[in-house]
């Protein structure tokens, strides 16, 4: 935006449309913040990146939106900076689409994620060998260290490390095979 | 695999505590390993809640930051464009620049707009030229409308501090506060202050031009 001219050709001020009003800013923020925040949690699992990337959807799309945009056009415009915004990550991180927001995602998907994500690793977890699931229930839903891990499950840290590892792996298959 | 298995450990760490996890090596050949790790993560209960004091932190820094713009249509129609808010359209295309200006004062520049607000003529355009601000008073609020080359904004004339009426300082392209020596710049952010305590920036009323009055939404 190179600011706002004054005049047309004619010599005349700009004119306002009326209707035109200032972006209800503070309820587009209000509205959106909490949804569109979980939602880049669940893609990036943790908080200073879900933060900085919430951050950024927000002081990139809030100066481009227009007042007369319906809520859900707004939702969505949040939504398409997000999946931006998240691609960037990713490729500055770790030059590899890790995870991505869905292109097709409708305005009631995309509050998907708001929903118990706990159901769907479950049936992932019940699908496992008993010691990759053991493994992982320990480290992600028990928060034990690997040392922890490994005591638990009477193996040494090195193979716990390695048995984690595999079950990441397995559980990726599964993902792709359970139907979220 | 046991290296292999030591880096995605440490990767996973980061995760279960909320660290931004570190650069990983030949990351490519396990994004779905990651992928899952990242989904198991947001299984934990406390996971994906927001923190209260981040999203207060954003609002203030997206107010800072965008407060105020009314974003054009993608194009701008000759018969369309509103000076409502060109100051903080100008403030929106400096950036960050004045984004860090306002930082410095603390709070946001807030928007003063009446629930049952009318659009009230306080001035010619051609009065105002560029550089130039201008006392109005409509009875309800006293403002100043400024034209800051060429964006035409309005402005609470009230201090923020005590409520002491500002004055229009036009040598020095400010408006000051008689009461307690502070003063404020033509885009409402503090020049200078001698108290202590914060001082918020003036709150921007919204305005726009109309037959060649420049009119600012009221009561």
């Amino acid at each position: 935006m190179d600011g706002v001219p004054r005049s047309d050709n004619s010599g005349h001020p700009l004119q306002v449309i009326d209707g035109d009003r200032p972006l209800d800013w503070e309820r587009v923020y209000r509205e959106n913040v909490t949804s569109i925040y979980r939602l880049l949690f669940y893609k990036v699992g943790n908080q200073p990146d879900a933060e900085d990337l919430t951050s950024q959807v927000f002081l990139d799309a809030l100066p481009r939106l227009r007042a007369s945009a319906s809520g859900g056009e707004i939702h969505m415009y949040l939504v398409a900076t997000a999946r931006t915004v998240l691609a960037g990550h990713w490729r500055r991180r770790l030059g590899v689409q890790v995870t991505t927001i869905n292109e097709n995602l409708a305005m009631h998907e995309s509050e998907a994620p708001l929903t118990d994500p706990l159901p769907r690793i479950r049936r992932i977890l019940a699908k496992l060998p008993p010691n990759y699931r053991r493994v992982l229930e320990l480290r992600f839903l028990e928060r034990c260290s690997v040392r922890e891990t490994a005591a638990k499950m009477g193996i040494s840290a090195g193979n716990a490390r390695v048995v984690q590892y595999r079950a990441l792996q397995r559980a990726a298959e599964l993902g792709r095979e359970v139907a979220g | 695999m046991s290296r292999r298995s030591r880096r995605i450990s440490r990767w996973v760490d980061d995760l279960l505590h909320d660290r931004s996890p570190r650069r990983l090596r030949g990351a490519e050949e396990d994004a779905d390993v990651l992928a899952a790790a990242i989904a198991l993560r947001s299984a934990s209960p406390d996971a994906g809640l927001p923190d209260p004091h981040f999203i207060e932190s954003l609002r203030q820094r997206v107010a800072r930051e965008t407060q105020g713009v009314v974003a054009p249509a993608p194009r701008m129609s000759r018969r369309s464009l509103l000076a409502t808010g060109g100051l903080a359209a100008a403030t929106a295309a400096a950036g960050v620049v004045v984004g860090e200006r306002f930082a410095t004062t603390s709070t946001p520049q807030l928007r003063l707009v009446p629930d049952a607000g009318s659009w009230v003529g306080v001035a010619d355009v051609a009065d105002l030229p560029e550089g130039s601000a201008m006392p109005f008073d409509t009875g309800a609020v006293r403002g100043f409308i400024v034209n800051r080359g060429g964006q035409i904004a309005a402005l609470s004339g009230i201090c923020t501090h005590l409520g002491c009426l500002l004055q229009l300082n036009p040598g020095a392209r400010r408006l000051d506060c008689p009461c307690h020596s502070a003063a404020f710049a033509f885009d409402g952010s503090v020049l200078f202050k001698h108290m202590p305590e914060s001082l918020p920036a003036l709150p921007q009323l919204s305005s726009r031009i109309r037959d060649g009055r420049i009119e600012v939404l009221t009561v």
